[in-house]
């Protein structure tokens, strides 16, 4: 699958093995620092091309395959831009030529510390004052938070029976009074992406800068994350396969032959195996506009577990040897695919709901 | 816990006590072990808790030092770490050779020692001195080092060393040290496998404190924390996983008490460890990944422990042990 797009993996490939190299992998992660000028080199190389979804999941995988700090830095400079392109003004649709020109950095703030995966229930207001729109509240672990231009913002414009009504989504510009951002510190992996706490104090809004419907935004979420999960899906997958390669060096290197470390390299090539065939297969349905969020979910999910699997398998094969920083730090990298853009629990709900509603 | 007398409670609730009322674990992951925490638990005789008496140790049963090396580690990994080195290590490297006085100093904390036990490759060249580099060392700010390079050999600092990151443990210095040192041979034999076999329920008792204090939070957390409008100990599958996960706590806290078997318990522990410190950090969810909840680094120093501890030679010696012989593999 996608093997039309193979010259491309190559470039990409090319691409991250010349620039993501241990010392810099290691500088950024360690400072958790965000590497703002490989996101220019990639924009600059026509690396990242966001009008075209399947090369986005291949570079995806195959940056992440070198390093997740680095591969996730460079590829979610436009963290929300699908909600711009599906339900977005004609005007929000061309300010998106910016962030692909890499003139802005933009963002999607929809968890609050009080529910990661409970959408439904955010605080965040946007109260309507004549035709503007008054936002107040907060975010948590938002991805770009602190370096971000603009922010797709999901807030309660009216309280209705349901929780999931009455939410809707504005593009918000960070230079507004009233906008703070604090970046978190301390992750265990992918530390050179940056990560904020947002508050938002009577920031006002205009009727313009809201994104499509009025009480959709719950809807317009739930949709966008049923693109971008896909996308998370090919960050576990490349997570996987970079451990994976690091175990294949070490035993070739060491002519290691024993059958236990034989039967543990066939269970981690199988995984990754299904990891990848399932992530394509439902790509390859929602590149079609004929999205299948059950199989979305699947891959994601089993995404995640398998970049855990890969990576806890690359530290035992490798030993004390999994030390050096390059393993380890695969490692850590590989934990947070099991729980942002819905943790694997919430996945699986979504699978067996789908499936047992017969879709 | 059926295995344990009141004095055994009485020592568990000391360590605790100690813990809460002296260390704080964040600043120890962020600013090592110092002085002060190493005089600090000299004096309560932790430091030295197997070394005999004569040289200023508290010489405690197998028991009591399981205890000790349980909570701390379910406090901080990296003091029980600590602890392991001084007393599993370092004690049967030295015991019955002339640097057995050496014990005096260490078990008061006025000498910090180290063990590798991490490098299976040497490329040390011996002449007046031991010359070569040797990577992966815990604990390098150490005034000497126990290596097992084919024989036991002992290295006196002070050593040229170079301080790296390091994922777990991160209470403890670790890098690399370039050694142009005076050295003695102890035991013209490793007595590395022997040494490690004997630790296998030291072992688990730092395994048993880090699945304790991730189960532990987990648990606390899922009182708290509500989501979709209910607290996440009202939902099915994180609470069945994580009374699973109590069970195995407590399944390993017995046999380990119990001395059923080493080999069995350790076994266990290491193939509990890991799950069960993952599974708490995806029950806090994004805030298990980052370090304030101190659930992260039992993640950390669950995988190091095993990866480092446990692999096909613990595997080959489970397997022997299980047949009463020692097993040819193909």
């Amino acid at each position: 699958m996608f093997e039309e797009y193979d010259d491309y993996r190559k470039q990409i490939r090319e691409f991250g093995l010349k620039e993501f190299t241990d010392e810099v992998a290691a500088k950024y992660d360690r400072g958790e620092e965000y590497p703002d000028y490989l996101r220019k080199k990639s924009l600059s190389l026509g690396i990242v091309d966001m009008q075209n979804p399947a090369k986005i999941l291949i570079a995806i995988e195959e940056l992440c395959r070198i390093d997740a700090g680095l591969g996730i830095s460079v590829t979610t400079p436009y963290f929300g831009a699908e909600v711009l392109m599906l339900f977005g003004n004609d005007k929000q649709k061309e300010f998106l030529n910016d962030v692909y020109s890499g003139k802005y950095v933009l963002g999607l703030g929809v968890t609050e510390a009080s529910g990661g995966s409970d959408v439904a229930h955010i605080k965040t207001t946007a109260t309507k004052k004549g035709d503007k729109y008054i936002l107040n509240g907060s975010k948590m672990f938002i991805t770009n938070g602190a370096i971000a231009d603009y922010l797709v913002v999901l807030a309660r414009t009216s309280d209705e029976d349901k929780p999931h009504h009455g939410l809707s989504t504005f593009l918000l510009n960070t230079k507004l009074n009233g906008f703070k951002a604090n970046k978190l510190t301390g992750k265990l992996g992918v530390r050179a992406t940056n990560t904020a706490e947002l508050t938002f104090d009577n920031i006002e809004l205009s009727s313009e800068d809201l994104i499509g419907e009025e009480g959709k935004g719950f809807y317009y979420i739930m949709t966008f994350f049923n693109i971008s999960r896909i996308y998370v899906a090919a960050q576990g997958l490349g997570i996987a396969e970079g451990a994976f390669d690091k175990i294949l060096e070490y035993v070739k290197a060491n002519e290691i032959k024993d059958e236990n470390t034989m039967f543990e390299i066939a269970d981690v090539a199988t995984r990754i195996e299904a990891t990848k065939e399932l992530t394509y297969n439902a790509a390859s349905y929602l590149f079609k506009f004929e999205p299948r969020p059950q199989l979305t979910s699947m891959a994601k999910a089993y995404a995640g577990e398998t970049a855990v699997y890969a990576s806890e398998k690359a530290m035992e094969i490798l030993g004390a040897n999994s030390l050096e920083e390059n393993v380890e730090r695969i490692f850590r990298n590989a934990k947070i695919m099991e729980i942002w853009e819905g943790t694997s629990e919430v996945e699986k709900l979504v699978i067996s709901r789908f499936i047992l509603k017969g879709e | 816990m059926s295995n344990l007398n009141e004095e055994n409670n009485i020592l568990r609730d000391t360590v605790r006590e100690f813990c809460e009322k002296n260390l704080d674990e964040k600043k120890i992951e962020e600013e090592k072990i110092d002085n002060n925490i190493n005089s600090l638990l000299a004096s309560q005789g932790f430091m030295g808790a197997k070394i005999s008496s004569k040289y200023g140790g508290s010489e405690l049963d197998d028991i009591s030092y399981h205890i000790i090396l349980e909570e701390f580690s379910k406090y901080s990994p990296s003091i029980a770490m600590k602890i392991f080195m001084i007393n599993s290590l370092y004690l049967p490297s030295v015991i019955n050779t002339e640097y057995e006085s050496y014990l005096q100093d260490v078990s008061s904390g006025k000498m910090n020692v180290s063990v590798d036990f991490m490098n299976n490759k040497y490329k040390l060249e011996y002449g007046n001195n031991i010359n070569g580099t040797v990577e992966n060392i815990l604990n390098t700010d150490s005034e000497n080092i126990v290596l097992f390079d084919g024989k036991t050999t002992i290295v006196n600092g002070p050593f040229k060393t170079r301080e790296k990151d390091f994922m777990g443990f991160k209470g403890l210095k670790f890098g690399s040290i370039e050694l142009n040192n005076k050295y003695n041979v102890i035991d013209k034999n490793s007595r590395k496998e022997k040494i490690m076999e004997d630790s296998y329920n030291d072992l688990s008792a730092i395994a048993l404190g880090i699945i304790s204090g991730a189960v532990d939070k987990a648990m606390d957390y899922s009182r708290v924390r509500t989501v979709f409008g209910a607290y996440l100990k009202n939902y099915e599958p994180l609470v069945f996983r994580l009374s699973e996960m109590y069970s195995k706590e407590n399944i390993l806290r017995s046999i380990l008490y119990s001395n059923l078997d080493k080999y069995y318990t350790f076994n266990f522990a290491m193939n509990s460890i890991v799950e069960i410190a993952r599974f708490s950090v995806n029950t806090h969810g994004g805030y298990g990944y980052f370090k304030d909840f101190g659930v992260e680094k039992f993640y950390r120093d669950a995988i190091i422990l095993k990866s480092v501890f446990y692999g096909n030679s613990e595997l080959k010696q489970l397997s022997n042990h299980v047949y009463s012989e020692k097993l040819t593999f193909i």
